[in-house]
Formats: C-alpha cells, sequence, structure tokens
C-alpha cells in the first residue's frame, strides 16, 4: 500500500521553521509521505502542491497569528481546484492576540477546515485525527 | 581549489563605495567620512581596547534597540551606568530587510503617537549625524546587532555614526535568519562590510568584526558552528580585518561548552595562522543561552547565572547576556540594566584564572576538533576560484549543514539529539563529511542516554526545549 500524501508549510510571511521541521520528521515516522513547502507560502501554493503531489490531507501552520487573514477562502480555493475531498488541518497561534480557543475552532471551521489545533502543540494528537480521517474515508486518495 | 588569500580583497571598492552611498539615506556621506570621523572619537570605543582593559572577567554586553532616538539615549545611558561593557545598538527588522521606507514610515508613527512601532532602532532611517549623538561622551565600544543579509548601507551608516563593532557574516547573518535571500549574494554583500570595516580602520585603532556562532540556537552541533566561525573568520581577514571574535551560544551542556570554546579558540588561531593571516587579533564570545527561555523570572534567573559561570570558566573575552524577561519579548531598559548588574556579580564571585578542563572536556574537545578539521578540509578541496565560491558550494552539497534554518541553499539532512549529559550529537550527518570513526563516536555517545523517547520528534521537542 503507498502511503498517504500530506502537504505541509507555514503560512504568510512568517518563517517560524522549528515546527515546521519537527512535524515533517513527526509525519515521516508515522508513514507519512511528507511534501514541505517550509516557510513564507501564500494559500495558492497549498492548492499548486496538493494538485501536483495529489496529496491527502494540507497540515497549514501559523505561528506570528497570520493565519486568520491567510485562510479565511481557503476551502473555496482548493474546490475550485477540484480538489473537494481533501483534508485541511490549521495549528499553530492562528490569530493575533488572546482569543477563546472555541471562537477561534469554530471561525477556521468556517474557513473549512477539518481539524483545528490553536494552542496545542502535541503533534501525535493531529496524527491520531489524520490516521482516523483517512480510515474514515473522509478523502478519496 | 581556492584556499583563503590575501589577494581576495576587493578591488575597485571607491566605485563600488560610491554606489551604495548614492542612496538619499546615506545623505550625501562620502567615502572617508568614518575614517575622519573616528579620528574624533576616544580610543575606549574600540573593543581591542575594551578588550585589553579586561581584567580576568569577561565582559559584558547586553542586547537593546528601540525605535525612537530619546528611548536609545536612555537606554544607552542606563545600560552604561548598570556596568555594560559594551553598548548595543539592536536594527529593526524591517532595516534588517533593507526596506527602508517602512521602518521609516513607521519611525515617523512611532514619534507621532509615541508608541514603539519598530523592534529596534532604525539606524538607516535616522541617519549617522544623529546617531553620533547617541554616543556623545560615551567611553565604551558600540555593537551592532542586526540579522541582516545586505548589510552594506547599513553598516556604512554604522561606521560613519562611530560605531566599531559590527557583527554579522554572510554565513551567520543569512542562513538562520532568511529564507530566500541568496547565499552566493550574501557572502559578496559581507566582502564589502568586512572591506569597509578593514578601510577605515588604523593599524592601532582597527573595527572590530564578530560572527554570529549560535546560529539556529536549536540543536547545532558545535562541529558546525566552529566550522562556519573560522571561516567567516578567513573570509574577513581576507578583506583585510585585523580584529575578529569568534563567538557560539550554550549548548546545554556544560562539558560541551567547554570543549568547544577550546577547540573553537585554538583552531580559529591554527586556520588563521596557516593562510597566513598571523597578523588578525582573535577573541572569543559566549552567548547565554539562545533557545527558548522558562517564563519564570527565578528559573530565568538561574539559567543565567549558570551561563555566567560557564562563561567564567571558559574564560570568554565576552559574554552576550539575556534578561529574566526574555520569554516575555522584548525587555525594558531596567531589566536589562538589572540583567547586566546580576551577571556582573556572578562573574565577580565566580572568578576563574584559568580555562577549567577535565578528562571528559578533553574526548569531547578532540571529537570535536576532529569533526571541524574534515569539514574545513573537504571545504577547501571544493572547486572555485575564490574561497567564497567554495564555501558556497559546501552548503549546496550539504557538507555544511545547519539544523531548523528556514534557508533554501541548506540541506536539512543532518539529524541532532543530546546525550546523557545533554551535549549535541549528531545522530545523521547527512552530507557532512565527518569520519567514519566519528560519526561511530557520536552515536555510541548519544547511546549513553538511556531515557530516549519512542519517537524522533518527541525527543527532539524535548532536546529543544530543555530549558524550559
Amino acid at each position: 500500500m503507498s502511503k498517504a500524501r500530506v502537504v505541509i508549510g507555514v503560512i504568510g510571511d512568517d518563517i517560524h521553521v522549528v515546527g515546521n521541521r519537527i512535524m515533517q520528521l513527526a509525519l515521516e515516522e508515522s508513514g507519512f509521505q511528507v511534501y514541505n513547502l517550509r516557510t513564507r507560502n501564500r494559500p495558492e501554493h497549498f492548492c499548486e502542491a496538493a494538485l501536483e503531489t495529489n496529496a491527502h490531507a494540507v497540515f497549514v501552520s501559523s505561528l506570528n497569528g497570520e493565519g486568520e487573514y491567510w485562510c479565511s477562502d481557503f476551502r473555496r480555493r482548493f474546490d475550485e481546484a477540484g480538489l473537494t475531498g481533501i483534508l485541511l488541518y490549521v495549528g499553530g497561534n492562528v490569530v493575533v492576540g488572546n482569543r477563546p480557543a472555541a471562537e477561534v475552532e469554530s471561525l477556521f471551521k468556517q474557513f473549512g477546515f477539518n481539524r483545528v489545533y490553536h494552542h496545542k502543540p502535541d503533534i501525535s494528537v493531529a496524527i491520531g485525527d489524520l490516521h482516523e480521517d483517512l480510515r474514515n474515508g473522509a478523502t478519496q486518495p | 581549489m581556492a584556499r583563503p588569500s590575501h589577494n581576495a580583497a576587493l578591488s575597485g571598492i571607491e566605485e563600488y563605495r560610491r554606489q551604495v552611498l548614492s542612496h538619499p539615506l546615506a545623505r550625501g556621506m562620502s567615502p572617508l567620512e568614518a575614517l575622519d570621523h573616528f579620528k574624533s572619537v576616544p580610543a575606549e570605543r574600540f573593543p581591542c581596547v575594551a578588550y585589553a582593559q579586561r581584567q580576568g572577567v569577561p565582559c559584558t554586553q547586553p542586547r537593546g534597540g528601540f525605535p525612537l532616538f530619546e528611548a536609545q539615549r536612555r537606554l544607552t545611558q542606563q545600560l552604561s551606568d548598570a556596568g555594560a561593557d559594551f553598548i548595543p545598538l539592536t536594527v529593526d527588522s524591517y532595516t534588517r530587510h533593507n526596506q527602508y521606507e517602512t521602518a521609516t514610515q513607521l519611525l515617523k508613527r512611532s514619534e507621532e503617537e509615541g508608541q514603539n512601532y519598530l523592534n529596534g532602532y532604525p539606524l538607516v532611517s535616522h541617519g549617522h549625524e544623529l546617531t553620533r549623538e547617541l554616543y556623545r561622551g560615551l567611553r565604551k565600544p558600540v555593537s551592532l546587532r542586526h540579522g541582516t543579509p545586505d548589510a552594506r548601507l547599513l553598516a556604512e551608516v554604522a561606521l560613519a555614526s562611530g560605531i566599531a563593532e559590527i557583527e554579522g557574516g554572510g554565513i551567520c547573518y543569512t542562513l538562520p535568519y532568511s529564507e530566500g535571500f541568496p547565499l552566493d549574494r550574501c557572502l559578496l554583500y559581507w566582502q564589502y562590510v568586512d572591506r569597509i570595516c578593514a578601510l577605515t580602520s588604523t593599524k592601532d585603532l582597527p573595527i572590530h568584526r564578530e560572527s554570529f556562532g549560535p546560529l539556529t540556537a536549536t540543536l547545532v552541533p558545535p562541529a558546525i558552528a566552529i566550522a562556519i566561525e573560522i571561516i567567516e573568520a578567513l573570509l574577513a581577514a581576507e578583506q583585510g580585518v585585523t580584529s575578529f571574535a569568534v563567538s557560539f551560544g550554550q549548548t546545554g551542556s556544560m562539558v560541551q561548552d567547554l570543549a568547544t570554546a577550546k577547540v573553537l579558540r585554538s583552531l580559529t588561531r591554527r586556520y588563521l595562522v596557516e593562510c597566513g593571516f598571523d597578523s588578525v587579533e582573535t577573541y572569543l564570545v559566549y552567548h547565554q543561552w539562545m533557545g527558548q527561555f522558562p517564563p519564570q523570572r527565578e528559573k530565568a534567573a538561574a539559567l543565567i547565572a549558570g551561563a555566567s559561570v560557564i562563561a567564567s570558566m571558559i574564560s570568554a573575552d565576552k559574554v552576550v547576556v539575556k534578561t529574566v524577561d526574555e520569554a516575555l519579548g522584548v525587555p525594558r531598559a531596567e531589566i536589562n540594566a538589572e540583567a547586566v548588574d546580576t551577571v556582573r556579580y556572578v562573574l565577580r564571585i565566580c572568578g576563574c584564572l584559568e580555562t577549567v578542563t577535565s578528562p571528559l572536556v578533553e574526548r569531547e574537545a578532540a571529537l570535536i576538533e576532529s569533526e571541524v578539521c574534515s569539514i574545513l578540509d573537504a571545504v577547501f578541496e571544493l572547486p572555485g576560484q575564490a574561497f567564497w565560491q567554495s564555501v558556497f558550494r559546501a552548503f549546496q552539497l550539504g557538507y555544511i549543514d545547519v539544523p531548523f534554518s528556514p534557508h533554501a541553499d541548506n540541506a536539512n539532512r543532518l539529524i541532532s539529539m543530546r546525550d546523557a549529559n545533554g551535549s549535541i550529537r549528531i545522530v545523521e550527518p547527512g552530507a557532512v563529511p565527518v569520519s567514519d570513526d566519528d560519526a561511530r563516536e557520536e552515536r555510541a555517545l548519544l547511546e549513553t542516554r538511556k531515557d530516549r523517547a519512542e519517537k524522533t520528534y518527541l525527543q527532539l521537542l524535548s532536546d529543544i526545549n530543555m530549558m524550559v
């Protein structure tokens, strides 16, 4: 069986690279094929990479809080590209300022993300969720 | 192959300088402006004089930069009053990325609203004439701290402002700070900076250059940091720099800090002499923990005190100090001044007359030294018409690989972790040319650690955040 493919990267003008590199190693160690866009990406970079690699999932990170600005039409962009079933996850410190976690989660779900990890640094939770979402056929490989 | 050479000094620099100085923010400065200004600057403003005067105890240097002139003037005074031996001028990040217009606009807004819209002092926007006023009456060196891949104009303004220490380098200010600024261009731009520092020097009072050895401060094996420090010393020497400090960041292991200091000091000297640069004076600078700091002030203070003891044990020429608010953001001037005072206290009560060593330190030092020599010898063998070209190629090939660098020219294949005493071990060297024996010893030392996490990434997370 071929490995599930995940595109990862940091969005905006954010160059926080440590978490990005750790996430790559964590996903690889958990059996995924990772395409790492590294730092300073625009939404279209994620979309283009997902198309090119026929990805199952996209992990967007933001540590400096630019996530909210860049992610608002994230799902629509993927739908327009025909990537309708793709899993979209976002995590890190995705908004500027101190806002209730529930509010942030509901905001990014409106943007079309399947999973939101705001201030939840344990990557293994997201990896567990990804295994589960893929088992449940949330995406068409 | 291209070894460092005296013949590598930039030619045609006069015309090149006129081009750089044609920028409006150079305010009509001539290439002789800095040299003329330094004639009226007291000798104590030069690092070589400050280093010569230090008596057994490392010099101290805080960090600090505010956008407004008055705030920077007050900070300078407070840090000096607290006993700092070197005064910092930390530059804002727009200026670091050559976005002078944005920096100028945000400076104006900061002035109008009395709030800080920049995270440092916009030196190019303020200009050399005003900045000279910051240091009127000061009898200590000022150190320019930034993180600028293209620092040509910034360095011109700094020198004309009477700043006699310029931190940085084509590698150390690019790989940790930039994601895409081409490394070959940075190496060439830093040749310019080194060259104008040399041209602004006199025999007795040279402009001082310092490299930034902590790099990403995230599990960087000492051999990688030392190789880069030596390369930057050689690149500066090629341009005629005669006063240079190599540096490294606290590794998280006392044994490894002692070993790193020993090897960094001796190999820098050895390679400079071997390449014909005997006349370069070298100094060793130690950075207190550059990774994630504990948010609790008591723990932060303890970490700073411990780092100060190590600075003393390695007989560092200078220690760059952190503050108890490190985890919280840019410290207030008072907190910064307190940090200087605390570190000076520890250095005074924990004086160390000679460098401390032990069989464990010697074993670690021998391993690091062997690795550094393997890397540098391999770099020297790489093709190129000039040394900088071999250096650039070394990064393209992954011979030098800085963990957690955001830069596109970094290989990102080396993986490192901590062993039982906290020392950083090379688990997977990638393309870094360490010998088979050294690679085996690295792995054997890693095996000393019994409590390793099951997954690599969990181990890395705990190793990175060891001080929190």
